[in-house]
Formats: structure tokens, sequence, C-alpha cells
């Protein structure tokens, strides 16, 4: 329609231009420099065809009227060819922005959906990370489990060592009696058989070289103070000695005589003068803690 | 309605000058200024609910001017101006109502824009973290 309608107004220009040159008109030339302003915009071309149409048509009527020297009537579709024009633009960039948005939705939903996904891989990633860190966690604490059973077992096995030396707990620390079995009557060297005794109790103060160890000889009431109590700082010293010979160092061994003092059995029968005839032990607990003279019963 | 007539007209291209003629003869005798003045008062009020007293105050102003004159006109029983007062008024109406709607467009198009690069930037460093 339109292609014939231009051809139809070339006929009418040439017709025109054979009669006379139209008078110059202002509001045609506007239309003119409108359309063709439009007809240049990639956007009207694409988003307002039909808005350039209608400014076409009224552009060509004004044309025509100016052609033909009907002048009243060129004004008015001049001005509708020019404003038909300029909404054509409008109407272009108002659908071009909005095609630009909506391309660029789905753009945006890809890149949402690319981010959360990232984000939901992160999270995952991050999930492991802590499932490592609950991991290492779950490691510390079994090693303090294991480094409290360890102390739990130590204190165990100490006991048990102790317990495998008869130690008793007294006010001065735990004290082991080694009866007059171990030593030769009037002798002061161990016998064969304190071997394994002093063997247990010298590994013991070895592993556990902050305690300190006393050592308190005793005797039965038999013979004089002074042969007692020499007789019992002798068993004391050897059994210092034999200690000493498995590797506890000196200074920590305190040692003492008694003599008939402090006797745990009735000095009037053979059964009690053995049980007194001793030599007492003490060790004493953690840290060097110093151990107490003998005093009273 | 006369876009269609003026199509058949340029369609039929040898008949233009009565159908003009034509038009002219109905300019006088039938109710055109009112139907014109309805269609621009139609075309204002849209302009005026899109927001183009804010965005396109110049044309808005124009339109209502124009209607307002068409109206006069009108009264006057001057159908000729009242009808092209009409018709502009109807197509700067339009306009002003495009022009708003451009004006909406572009702005929203913009800060569209602007958060598209924002999450670009965001999507690409959050990538590469």
């Amino acid at each position: 329609m339109n292609a014939k309608y231009f051809t139809g107004m070339g006929l009418a220009l040439a017709l025109g231009a054979c009669v006379s040159m139209p008078q110059p008109n202002a509001a045609l030339e506007t239309a003119r420099l409108a359309v063709q302003t439009a007809e240049a915009d990639p956007n009207v071309n694409k988003f307002a065809p039909l808005d350039l149409d209608r400014s076409r048509k009224e552009l060509s009527i004004a044309e025509d009227a100016s052609l033909h020297h009907r002048d009243a009537e060129v004004d008015q579709p001049a001005y509708l060819a020019t404003q038909n024009a300029r909404l054509a633009q409008a109407h272009g960039a108002t659908r071009a922005d909005d095609a630009r948005v909506a391309a660029g939705q789905i753009e945006r939903d890809q890149i949402v959906l690319a981010s959360r996904t990232r984000e939901a891989e992160n999270a995952k990633a991050s999930a492991a990370n802590s499932r490592v860190a609950a991991d290492a966690a779950l490691n510390q604490r079994d090693q303090a489990v294991n480094q409290r059973d360890q102390a739990t077992g130590e204190t165990a096995r100490v006991q048990a060592e102790l317990d495998a030396l008869k130690a008793t707990p007294t006010p001065r620390g735990l004290v082991m009696t080694l009866g007059d079995v171990l030593f030769d009557t009037g002798r002061a060297e161990l016998k064969s058989g304190a071997g394994r005794k002093m063997d247990q109790l010298g590994q013991f103060l070895v592993e556990h070289s902050d305690r300190r160890v006393q050592i308190d000889g005793f005797t039965d009431s038999i013979g004089t103070d002074s042969y007692n109590e020499d007789l019992s700082q002798r068993r004391a010293d050897s059994v210092k000695t034999a200690l000493i010979n498995r590797g506890v160092q000196p200074s920590r061994i305190g040692t003492e005589g008694y003599g008939k003092a402090y006797p745990v059995a009735n000095n009037n029968d053979s059964g009690g003068r053995q049980l007194n005839r001793r030599v007492e032990v003490v060790i004493g607990g953690d840290h060097g803690t110093a151990i107490s003279p003998r005093a009273g019963l | 309605m006369r876009q269609v007539s003026r199509a058949s007209k340029l369609a039929k291209g040898a008949t233009l000058w009565a159908m003009i003629a034509l038009s002219a003869a109905a300019y006088a005798s039938s109710p055109i200024p009112a139907e014109k003045i309805a269609v621009a008062k139609s075309a204002l009020q849209r302009a005026e609910q899109s927001g183009a007293p804010e965005f396109a105050p110049r044309e808005m102003a124009a339109a209502r001017d124009k209607l307002a004159r068409a109206e006069k006109a009108a009264a006057d029983h001057n159908k000729q101006s009242a009808t092209q007062l009409a018709e502009q008024a109807d197509v700067d109406a339009q306009l002003a109502e495009a022009t708003a709607q451009r004006t909406k467009s572009h702005k929203a198009a913009m800060e569209f824009d602007s958060s598209m690069q924002a999450l670009r930037q965001e999507s690409q460093r959050s990538s590469t973290n």
C-alpha cells in the first residue's frame, strides 16, 4: 500500500514540479525532518512501524496539499505527521528498552541460578569443611579422652603397683612394710628373696621420680636399745642401697633407725616380735612431698 | 476510523480527490468534532494516568490547551477548527503518554543495567572465591 502510495506521490511531485514550486511551509519542513529522523531510527523500524506508517501517510497528505497549493490543508496533516513521527520514536525507544530488559531478565535468571548453584556447592563444601572441623574436634576430644584414660590408667597402674607392693595409705604417705622374713635374724643384709620386692619398689620409684621415699627400720624389744637402733638403721640402709642399685637417686631416700620403738605387735610372743622386726618404706606423694618423721603410733 | 477511510482513499489513489471532497462534506454534516473530542479526552485521561504530567508536562499542557480550545470551537459550531484541535489534542496526549512511558522504561532499563552489572561482578567475585 505504501509503495503504491509513494509511487503516486512521486508522480504527483513530478506533475507538481511541472506546474509550479509549492510555497515553503514551516510545518511541512518540520514534518519532513521528523519523518526522516524517525525513518533513520532503527528502534522505530523494529518496534513502531505502524506509527511510522501513520506519520508517512499524514506527511503525504500534507505534501499533496502543498503540491496543489491547498495551503490551508497543509498544516494539520503536517502537524499530525510530526507528532506521529515523534510518537514512533517514543514507542520505539520504550519497546527497545523493554525488550532489552526482558532479554536481560533471562541472563539475570541464569546468573542468579548459577550463583545459587555455586552458593549451594559452597555451602556443601563448607559443610564438608565443618565436618572435617567436627572430625578434627572429635579427634581432639578423643585424644583428650585417651589422655585422660591414660592418666586414669596411670593412676590405676600406680595403684596396682602399690597394691603389688602391699603399700598402705597413711598420713605420712603410702607405707610398705618389709617384714623380717627379708632379713636373717640379727643381720642387716637383705635376703635373696627380698630381691623381687626391691625390684618392684625400685621400678616404681624410678618411674615416679618426683616421689621421695623414707625408710624406717624397727626391731623387737630383745637386745639393747643401741644394738637395736643400730640394727634398725643398718637394715634401713640396706634397703636404701638396694634401691640406689636399682637406679633411685640417693637424695630422694631418707633413712632412720628407730630400734624397738613403735612396735606394731606385742613383743611378749614370738609372732608379735616377728611383726615388730620390720622396715617400713614410706612413699611420699607426688611433687616430692616431704615425708614427716615417724611420731607416735 | 479516520485512518481507515484515509487508507482506503490512498489505496484507490485515482479517487483521492473525490474522497477528500466527500470527507469535506462529512465535516460539515456529521458529528465528527464530538467524536474527535471524545477520543482526545480519552487519550488525555490515559496520558494523565501514565505519569505524563510528571514526565511530559509540555505535551500534556499542549494537549489540554488544544482540547479546551476544541471544546470551545465545538461550542461555537466551528466544526473544522474543533476537529483539527481535537485531532491535535489526541496526538499530543498520545505523545505525552508515550514520552512518559519512554522515560519510565529508560529509567527502568538503566536501573536494570546497573543491577545486572552488580550481579555480574558479584557472580564473578563469588565464582573466583
